[in-house]
């Protein structure tokens, strides 16, 4: 058996839901096995692996991002907001969360943390967002309970909240 | 995964680290394709390098002839910009064809042409803009038409090391299109795709560009397509006989996408409404 080589060792700095973090990685981890190996945050999902299904969504400077898809030295010096980082203005729950509960917008719930991401970083840079302004921003979100009108209407009732 | 990454600061400091580092090397930028493709246990390079924080590749500039689109700006940044909205109508017409909003904010422009795939719905819009492709290896730069950069399928002109400093396009005031047949209306990849701008002026096409998207081996300029339209009204007949010409310009393949001679009859209706749209 070949000998396993030794894992290069990169120096990152970043903020994760607003607490700064500094820390020697293994170069070759994706921000997924970051986010739920390195610093066991399991609220966001691996789906495909692939950028289709968004269940590993989370947001990089306030953008939604595919984190199955980016490095996690990719990260060095940038913010970084999962899901247990997305809460209300008094520290409970976000609105999303609270019209996703009233909706009925969630079944299995693996994709609800991808889902919020994303509607979260579509609402705060733009707060009045039509319906087909909600749909087009959720064209990387599967949800394969198929809750799709629910997700919608969720949405749209946290607008402005 | 690559056994190890790293981030070069500048350019500078990428020429001189080239040396130290394994042969077997690649650049990662967006890693919307990369990271993809070591997933799915098709990419296995020794090291990569990652170039999406190179200071050279940012940025949309205007000088007074062109446009300098930063092969590290992602298309969700393209999107905001004005400027690039004003001067590359197809390009910006593509744009929410491209993946879907959370891969357009990290996949870059230059990340699509050095995938080198036929599908790549920025790089043909882009080729229908007569795009110039700037490359950089250690201190030599060199600038060619980015439709010469494609040589076949995830082939590139691009040699080792090379980098893509990013595209320049020619500011010219032009109308464009881009239409895109997928799966379904977004985040799909394309069957077919037609890109197309033109000048016109005094009711005549004085400047055409189409470019294909998945139907042929690499993003096609449709040279015959393109050259026949000049002089030309925009008028129904133009447009017929514009659709029956880049019909015979592709050469689809049968794939798990499509089936060839639907590609190449849809590039004809996605002429048509390209076309129609501009008139």
């Amino acid at each position: 058996m070949a000998e396993k080589k030794k894992p290069s060792v990169f120096p990152l700095k970043c903020a994760v839901n607003g607490e700064k973090v500094e820390r020697e990685i293994d170069s070759s981890r994706t921000l997924l096995e970051f986010i739920r190996g390195d610093l066991g945050l399991k609220g966001t999902k691996e789906g495909c692996g692939e950028g289709e299904c968004g269940a590993c969504m989370v947001l990089v400077d306030g953008r939604a991002v595919n984190s199955c898809l980016m490095m996690a030295v990719q990260l060095h010096g940038k913010e970084l907001v999962t899901i247990e980082g997305i809460k209300g203005r008094d520290g409970g729950l976000h609105p999303l969360q609270k019209t996703f509960m009233a909706e009925g917008a969630v079944q299995c719930g693996f994709c609800t943390p991808g889902l919020i991401v994303a509607s979260e970083a579509l609402l705060r840079r733009n707060p009045k967002a039509t319906l087909e302004e909600i749909k087009l921003e959720l064209t990387g979100n599967l949800c394969r309970c198929t809750g799709y009108e629910k997700v919608l209407s969720a949405v749209e009732k946290a607008r402005g909240k | 995964m690559p056994e190890i990454i790293v981030k070069p600061p500048n350019l500078k400091e990428l020429w001189k680290m080239l040396p130290g580092l394994p042969s077997d090397r690649r650049y990662l930028a967006g890693g919307t394709d990369l990271v993809t493709a070591d997933n799915a246990g098709a990419e296995h390079s020794e090291c990569w390098i990652d170039i999406s924080g190179l200071p050279e590749l940012t940025g949309i500039k205007e000088t007074a002839g062109s446009l300098f689109i930063g092969s590290g700006v992602k298309i969700s940044e393209i999107e905001r910009s004005a400027a690039a909205r004003k001067w590359c109508p197809a390009l910006a017409a593509a744009i929410p064809h491209f993946a879907s909003p959370s891969l357009r904010n990290m996949a870059t422009l230059g990340g699509n042409a050095a995938n080198g795939s036929p599908c790549a719905d920025g790089v043909c819009a882009l080729v229908a803009e007569g795009a110039y492709a700037l490359l950089a290896l250690r201190g030599k730069k060199r600038r060619l038409p980015l439709k010469d950069l494609f040589l076949g399928p995830k082939r590139t002109a691009l040699k080792k090391d090379e980098v893509i400093l990013g595209f320049e396009i020619p500011k010219r005031r032009r109308a464009g299109a881009y239409f895109k047949l997928g799966p379904r209306a977004y985040f799909g990849i394309s069957k077919a795709a037609v890109a197309v701008t033109a000048e016109i002026s005094g009711g005549l096409i004085k400047k055409a560009r189409v470019a294909l998207g998945s139907v042929a081996p690499v993003p096609l300029y449709a040279a015959r397509t393109s050259a026949w339209l000049l002089g030309k009204k925009l008028s129904a007949a133009t447009i017929a006989g514009a659709a029956d010409l880049v019909k015979a310009e592709a050469s689809p393949i049968t794939d798990t996408r499509s089936a060839a001679d639907y590609r190449r009859d849809m590039c004809g209706v996605l002429l048509e409404r390209a076309l129609k749209s501009l008139a």
